[in-house]
């Protein structure tokens, strides 16, 4: 039995990193839509979008091999990601210091944008690409010391294990405060999406790329919210419920409601979104300097045992 | 104070500028002449122009002075020569008068000494009768092409009387073929914005030069879609139809131009209009300046990402593009203004439905600034960002809310009065912020004062007729019209000719004076803002219908159907 549970729950969770990010975007389309009074697009646009990107040709402003690779590079690295988190009970790929891996692969998605933007002589992608960077240097750290502090507390170094073990105390509370901002910041919503500014840079690294390399780029921007999400929304779900689901059935509630946890989250985050203009880079910096100051105060809260 | 009376003290104001001026140029002064009401013309010669010009425009005492235009004219048919005028308005509610320094340029030696050392806001207009007439400004200190574009072969000039408006003359395109831009500061980046770009209207080239993500300096290139209309209505177009291409030089603020022309043509004919077609003129011009002011708050909130704001704005714009409707038959180009009048009266039962629309206008669009002035985001992205100064709006000359967001005091519908605005009572927004955040504000309180100005003629439009009956226009008498569009003053020169045709047409849109001011606001902001310091100056776009193609080398013009198109998109979409 364990063993075809574990492959259920294995095959869900592959279905959903793959499927289910065009959904959460299109319904947060389709929130931000109402919220501006709109008809908005189905819910499955994204769906569209995508399948319409893969079936053509891109055009190539480059021979180099690294801007073809980038698309690949940032796909993977979010399937990656999102395979180390639980689903359910079960966690697809687990290992001791996957938490490591973790934020070194949703790196690796920031910097699969930079090898795209830096590979081309044009001063829009390098714009994109150096804005990225930019955001990643100043904000992975606190997402890397909000993970930290759960590790310390739960004492594990298994992204999975964590919300398993997770006891409250006045760091870890912090700590989640620490984890939304830094999803949501990582996840590139605006206030926060400059990097991929259309109004301002043609939307960055994405102005060179078209055809079935840009629907792979795109599709793996949105696994890597997926899987931030996914982190946030297990995160926030499990604790609660994680002494009464026992068995296979305790398995599939805690999965459902990590789900509808995702899909509210989400939808706050159309409706912040829709709410707010975008941000300069300087104010951004600003900000995550602020944040991660604060965030090493919460660390040596939870070095202190509070 | 009675009309009667406010007209006496007008006139004595107006005597004590221009004699001023004569007194202190005695000698140089060669003719005076009085051409309407508001304006004089002063005649000199063409070595006396920077410093009559310069006089007049650097007074210390005169209030908020600026070069309202200025136009070089072939009057060699007439004359022998070539003529140049320069207007300069006095603004600020202190007088309402308009100079032209008037000068003639010999054919055989076509140069002239260059104002803009002493106003820059002369450079482009300098540049321009270079361009189009051979007129070379001397001493001027960017002597580079403005209006024509780079294959255009030298010494043939567009406005001169001897080039018939069919001819096309063989363009000389090489591979070297390029534009003279700034060379790049030391250790910046070239960042290209447009022609094309998501977020400018018009075709417009502009080359920030960067370090990192801020602008060191800024270098453009315009006139992608210069479309010879002055041209045409010289050659092709009678009195009557020149109103109607006047309407279609924008898009937005059409009525502004056909009234402006109107009012040139009325100045010169000395044409009365019945005053019921005054206020209606005056209502359709502030239904205009609603909905462009809304377009551009609208997309001042698109360019920083802040989508609500943008659509709600663009929501409360389609009633009042439904009120146009309702009213003239279109939602834009409404064909109102006719030389003489309006060609549309306001039926009696419409009156509560422009009352009631912009009742609701009104409502709404409080809540809409509540709404956004409370995103903090947004605020935090227009605060502080694009800061022209006074000085330098002063120095370019810049006119609307650009120039008010800035603190300079002027606008036409109050200092130069026309159609029906001596009769109604309205504030002038002003800020000294100089930001995009204070040219928001502006803007958003025009709106609001343009609804009580929209209130106030309805109540007080009187009957009577709404044409004044012209027959005939007396040859060679000149004229300005100006009116306040939304993006500020337009002005419209005439010379008019003989057998119903204009001699000379000088259109000068609001965006012409403003433009050159641009690079001054956003040097030492960021590539980010960029976008958003161009929409707050609110560039003034135009549409063609048709796409012609043009290959460079062989000089061969085809123009496309629309179903070839949409086939050429469709196929370039699949990437065959």
């Amino acid at each position: 039995m364990e063993g075809y549970e574990r492959i259920t729950f294995s095959f869900i969770a592959v279905c959903l990193i793959l499927f289910l990010p065009p959904l959460l975007d299109g319904i947060a389309r389709k929130i931000k839509a109402k919220v501006q009074l709109r008809q908005g697009a189905s819910i499955f646009q994204t769906y569209y979008d995508i399948m319409t990107f893969l079936s053509m040709e891109p055009v190539y402003p480059t021979e180099r091999l690294s801007f073809r690779l980038a698309p690949y590079i940032a796909f993977a690295s979010a399937v990656s990601a999102a395979l180390v988190l639980p689903y359910g009970k079960v966690i697809p790929v687990s290992f001791t210091g996957d938490i490591f891996v973790f934020l070194y692969v949703l790196a690796m998605v920031s910097i699969a944008y930079m090898i795209g933007g830096f590979s081309l002589n044009n001063t829009y992608t390098n714009t994109g690409a150096n804005r990225e960077m930019m955001i990643m240097l100043s904000i992975e750290p606190v997402l890397g010391v909000a993970i930290g502090t759960f590790a310390l507390n739960a004492h594990t170094l298994r992204m999975g294990a964590i919300p398993f073990a997770v006891t409250f105390t006045v760091s870890v509370l912090l700590a989640y405060a620490l984890l939304a901002y830094s999803v949501y910041v990582e996840g590139g919503f605006i206030p926060f999406d400059v990097a991929e500014a259309e109004q301002e840079i043609l939307e960055g690294t994405f102005c060179e790329y078209s055809g079935y390399l840009l629907g792979i780029f795109k599709w793996a921007l949105m696994i890597k919210r997926f899987a931030l999400l996914w982190l946030l929304s297990s995160f926030i779900s499990i604790p609660p419920i994680r002494n009464v689901a026992n068995g296979t059935l305790g398995g599939a509630l805690i999965l459902i409601t990590q789900l509808i946890v995702l899909f509210l989250l989400y939808a706050g985050i159309a409706v912040i979104e829709s709410m707010n203009a975008r941000l300069r880079i300087d104010h951004i910096i600003r900000k995550n300097a602020g944040v991660f100051l604060c965030s090493l105060a919460v660390l040596a809260l939870a070095a202190l045992g509070w | 104070m009675k009309e009667w009376a406010r007209k006496i003290t007008d006139d004595e104001v107006r005597e004590r500028y221009v004699s001023e001026v004569v007194e202190r140029f005695k000698d140089k002064i060669m003719r005076v002449e009085r051409n309407a009401s508001n304006q004089w013309i002063i005649e000199i010669n063409r070595e006396d122009l920077p410093e009559v010009v310069g006089y007049i425009i650097n007074h210390p005492e005169w209030k908020e002075t600026q070069l309202s235009t200025m136009v070089g004219a072939d009057e060699r048919p007439r004359r022998g020569k070539f003529s140049m005028i320069y207007w300069i308005s006095i603004n600020g509610e202190s007088g309402d008068i308009f100079i032209g320094i008037k000068t003639y340029i010999p054919e055989d030696d076509p140069k002239f000494p260059a104002v803009t050392p002493v106003h820059p806001g002369a450079n482009w207009y300098e540049r321009e009768v270079k361009d189009l007439l051979g007129l070379v400004p001397e001493g001027h200190p960017d002597p580079r092409r403005l209006v024509l574009p780079d294959d255009w072969p030298e010494g043939v000039y567009p406005l001169r009387k001897d080039f018939h408006y069919t001819d096309s003359p063989k363009r000389d395109f090489t591979d070297e073929t390029k534009y003279p831009y700034k060379e790049p500061p030391k250790g910046t980046a070239v960042f290209p914005l447009g022609p094309y770009h998501v977020a400018l209207d018009e075709p417009g080239h502009f080359r920030l030069y960067v370090k990192g993500e801020e602008i060191v300096d800024v270098d453009y290139r315009l006139f992608y879609q210069h479309r010879g209309i002055e041209k045409i209505g010289e050659n092709r177009l009678t009195y009557d139809q020149v109103n109607f291409i006047a309407e279609r030089i924008c898009g937005i603020c059409g009525t502004a131009h056909a009234l402006a022309y109107a009012q040139a043509i009325e100045a010169a004919g000395e044409i009365d209009v019945p005053e019921r077609a005054e206020y209606i003129r005056t209502v359709m011009a502030e239904i205009e300046r609603l909905h462009s002011h809304l377009l551009n708050l609208g997309l001042a909130c698109h360019d920083v990402g802040f989508d609500k704001g943008f659509m709600d704005a663009f929501r409360l714009r389609e009633h009042v593009m439904w009120l146009a409707e309702r009213l003239t038959g279109n939602r834009k180009t409404y064909g109102m203004v006719v030389i003489g009048g309006v060609r549309r009266d306001f039926l009696e039962y419409r009156r509560s439905m422009i009352e009631r629309v912009i009742r609701e206008l009104k409502e709404n669009f409080q809540k809409w600034v509540d709404q956004t002035l409370s995103t903090k985001t947004f605020v935090k992205r227009c605060e502080g960002i694009g800061i022209l100064s006074y000085k330098d709006a002063k120095r370019w000359s810049t006119v609307g809310p650009f120039a008010r967001g800035s603190g300079r005091d002027l606008d036409a519908r109050r200092d130069h009065p026309f159609a029906a605005y001596k009769y109604l009572d309205f504030k002038v927004p002003i800020y000294k912020e100089g930001d995009v955040l204070a040219r928001c504000l502006v803007r958003a309180e025009e709106i609001l004062e343009s609804i009580w100005i929209i209130e106030q003629a309805l109540d007080e439009i009187p009957g009577g007729d709404i044409l004044a009956e012209w027959r005939e226009i007396p040859p060679y008498r000149e004229a300005v019209g100006f009116t306040e569009a939304p993006r500020g003053e337009d002005v419209h020169y005439v010379i008019t000719g003989e057998g119903n045709r204009l001699y000379r047409w000088r259109i000068r849109a609001s965006t012409y004076n403003n433009f050159p001011a641009l690079p001054d606001a956003m040097r030492g902001n960021t590539v980010a803002d960029a976008v958003l310091i161009i929409a707050s100056m609110d560039p003034c776009y135009s549409c063609t219908e048709r796409v012609q193609v043009v290959d460079a080398k062989s000089g061969k013009v085809r123009v496309l159907t629309e179903k070839e198109l949409t086939e050429l998109s469709r196929k370039a979409s699949r990437g065959v």
